[in-house]
């Protein structure tokens, strides 16, 4: 895959999507990095999460397959945290 | 660590069932006939029980391992951590369970044990290991049979990480769990006590802790478990093991004849 140079911040658009988690986890944004989708984010909330609210990595795409990602307030944080990951 | 005390459990571990005292003899002599002198020698070892706090490392990765852990009462754990934190629990420890017998052979863990309940245990000496294994055949035998149902639960568990879907894999846990309790006398026909959270199940599954708490709901659901304030109900364990194809062999709990 063609990178960009890494002069260029990537460009992260969220773009609200619904989401089947056979849960009532279903609320759910697209990750889109420079015009390719790279996760799905869905809003917790299934009762009984412990410990835990807001935003999930539901999937990752390329260098954020498979990645552990804690969870986010919101979705902003979210996009905050998996551009410094597309950027190493 | 704790010092050595004769005091009960602490309080927070004052739900846990007290198991059958005999836990590890209940276990081994689903694998070789022991007789009264066996279980003599046996109830000697285990004299020696000191309580252990929950979330307590026995012992670390790196650490010279000397002597060999028994548990009589609570839930301990093998684990590893990951450079970025990530821990992966590799194997649970119930009543009666032991740590590799012939651990002091190595020089160094190369994974750590703790207490994921609050504990009783016992720590045998290397010399009375050596003893056992030494002048008390059958009780060699029995501890070499416990040695190789581990090494089988730890196939089954790959299998179960690399190959089962998640409600399979979950479901193919507590089957596992309910039976093994069983054998010590620390389940019914339809349930148990059991004190692992989404955190631990996450852990042992190889899950995030969110898909451990869908696949929770789903496994309740679909009326299969239900794991509510640390006790695991199973309404119909013939379904439950239908459910994720659960066959108890690797527990190797019928003797050979």
């Amino acid at each position: 895959m063609m990178k960009p140079p890494h002069n260029v911040e990537t460009l992260v658009v969220l773009q609200p999507i619904g989401v089947d988690t056979d849960s009532d986890d279903r609320q759910g944004l697209l990750v889109m990095a420079n015009g390719l989708l790279v996760g799905v984010l869905v809003r917790l909330d299934t009762p009984g999460h412990e410990q835990l609210r807001g935003w999930f990595l539901e999937a990752g795409f390329g260098r954020l397959a498979g990645l552990r990602a804690p969870t986010f307030d919101t979705p902003e944080a979210a996009a905050r945290w998996l551009r410094q990951r597309l950027k190493r | 660590m704790t010092e050595p005390s004769q005091r009960p459990v602490p309080t927070d571990a004052a739900d846990v069932p007290l198991p059958d005292s005999h836990a590890l003899i209940a276990k081994l002599e689903r694998s070789v006939g022991l007789t009264d002198e066996d279980r003599g020698t046996l109830m000697g070892v285990m004299s020696q029980r000191r309580r252990v706090s929950s979330q307590v490392d026995l012992i670390r990765e790196g650490d010279r391992p000397e002597s060999v852990f028994l548990v009589t009462r609570g839930f301990a754990c093998r684990y590893k951590i990951l450079v970025d934190g990530q821990r992966h629990i590799l194997g649970l420890l119930v009543p009666g369970d032991t740590c590799d017998l012939h651990v002091a052979i190595l020089n160094r863990m190369d994974h750590s044990i703790a207490a994921l309940t609050a504990c009783e245990i016992v720590e045998i000496p290397r010399s009375t290991i050596v003893d056992l294994t030494s002048n008390h055949p059958r009780i060699a035998q029995a501890l070499c049979w416990a040695t190789l149902v581990e090494q089988g639960i730890l196939r089954e568990w790959l299998t179960n990480l690399g190959q089962r879907g998640a409600d399979q894999r979950m479901a193919h846990l507590f089957c596992e769990l309910l039976l093994r309790l069983q054998v010590v006398g620390l389940a019914g026909e339809t349930g148990c006590f059991l004190p692992l959270t989404q955190v631990h199940l996450a852990d042992i599954l190889g899950f995030s802790i969110v898909h451990a708490n869908r696949t929770l709901q789903h496994l309740r659901f679909l009326g299969l478990v239900d794991l509510k304030h640390r006790h695991l109900k199973v309404p119909n364990l013939a379904r439950l093991r239908n459910f994720c194809s659960f066959n108890p062999e690797y527990l190797h709990l019928s003797r050979r004849v």
